[in-house]
């Protein structure tokens, strides 16, 4: 069975390419455009992983990471962060929140999938 | 500007809907291209390991005395009919899997593409909004010259990639960010 990953940015053309990218490789993709729509698709069901930007509206993406964590059914959800954000601080606040790794965009396929096959195996 | 923002937006997703039609069969050209470079090269089992295979069990065949001339030489033929096929085998799929991963590299130039301009979409809906902060700040009736510092902090509060924070600060631009890192960092 295709492991699904929950998407969450407010580009929906970077939604797009993201899911394109993780498709061809054979996942299942779910799609949220803010922190908050990503914690309301988090209500049981199976969600493997999360791929995750950090500036969006309502939820940014640290807030999201800490919500989550705090999901009994998700706590142990590895999370990447994917954004344009490439500041050591930024990256010891995702590290502090719970994300399991940092990717900054733009991005190639090949990265994304080799990473989303490191932590989601 | 509105009109530019509009535009740069439709493009992407023009662009990625054309893509999102030919994605698919790409990649299952870059499956099958690598489905038939494993058959072929696979030592055991495979196309390559055929021949090996066949000399492995005719060669004895051949080392027998008391095989007759005619017989020999319609076994040595049938290895040579194995490895003339093998080789043009791989002839064929060489060229064919230089043809694929030339397709999978100038895809993934797309999709770095594909997020520049999403990235120009972002910085001109930015820009837009600013502008009609502005625009709209000025107008009202008894319009006062707002704080230039607040004004920009709020400015740069909305700003997403660390290419506006070096411009916001004219910073040289640093080039690791402009093209990302192209690296993971695992924790």
């Amino acid at each position: 069975m295709a492991k699904t990953i929950l998407v969450i940015d407010d580009s929906a053309s970077l939604r797009q390419v993201v899911k394109m990218a993780l498709t061809g490789a054979g996942y299942d993709v779910l799609e949220a455009g803010d922190g908050k729509a990503a914690l309301a698709l988090l209500d049981g069901r199976q969600v493997n992983m999360a791929v995750c930007d950090i500036n969006m509206p309502v939820m940014n993406g640290i807030e999201f990471v800490k919500a989550a964590k705090q999901l009994p059914a998700y706590k142990f959800m590895p999370i990447l962060m994917l954004t344009t954000e490439s500041q050591d601080s930024k990256k010891e606040e995702g590290k502090a929140a719970g994300a399991k790794a940092w990717m900054v965009k733009p991005f190639s396929p090949t990265q994304l999938v080799s990473a989303v096959g490191k932590l989601c195996p | 500007m509105s009109t530019s923002r509009v535009q740069s937006e439709r493009a992407v997703t023009e662009m990625l809907q054309a893509f999102a039609d030919i994605g698919p069969h790409i990649n299952m050209a870059e499956r099958q291209s690598q489905q038939i470079n494993d058959a072929l090269a696979q030592p055991i089992g495979g196309v390559v390991g055929l021949v090996g295979a066949c000399e492995q069990v005719l060669q004895p065949v051949l080392q027998d005395a008391a095989l007759t001339a005619t017989n020999r030489a319609a076994v040595q033929q049938v290895l040579d009919l194995v490895r003339n096929a093998v080789g043009a085998l791989e002839q064929i799929s060489k060229p064919f899997q230089h043809e694929t991963q030339m397709v999978a590299q100038q895809v993934d130039r797309m999709y770095m593409g594909f997020q520049y301009q999403d990235r120009i979409s972002q910085m001109l809906a930015l820009i837009e909004g600013d502008m009609a902060r502005l625009q709209a700040t000025f107008s009202g009736p008894g319009a006062d010259i707002p704080d230039l510092a607040g004004w920009l902090l709020r400015l740069q509060s909305q700003y997403a990639m660390t290419e506006q924070h070096n411009d916001h600060q004219v910073t040289p631009p640093d080039d690791t960010a402009n093209g990302g890192s192209n690296e993971t960092t695992f924790f």
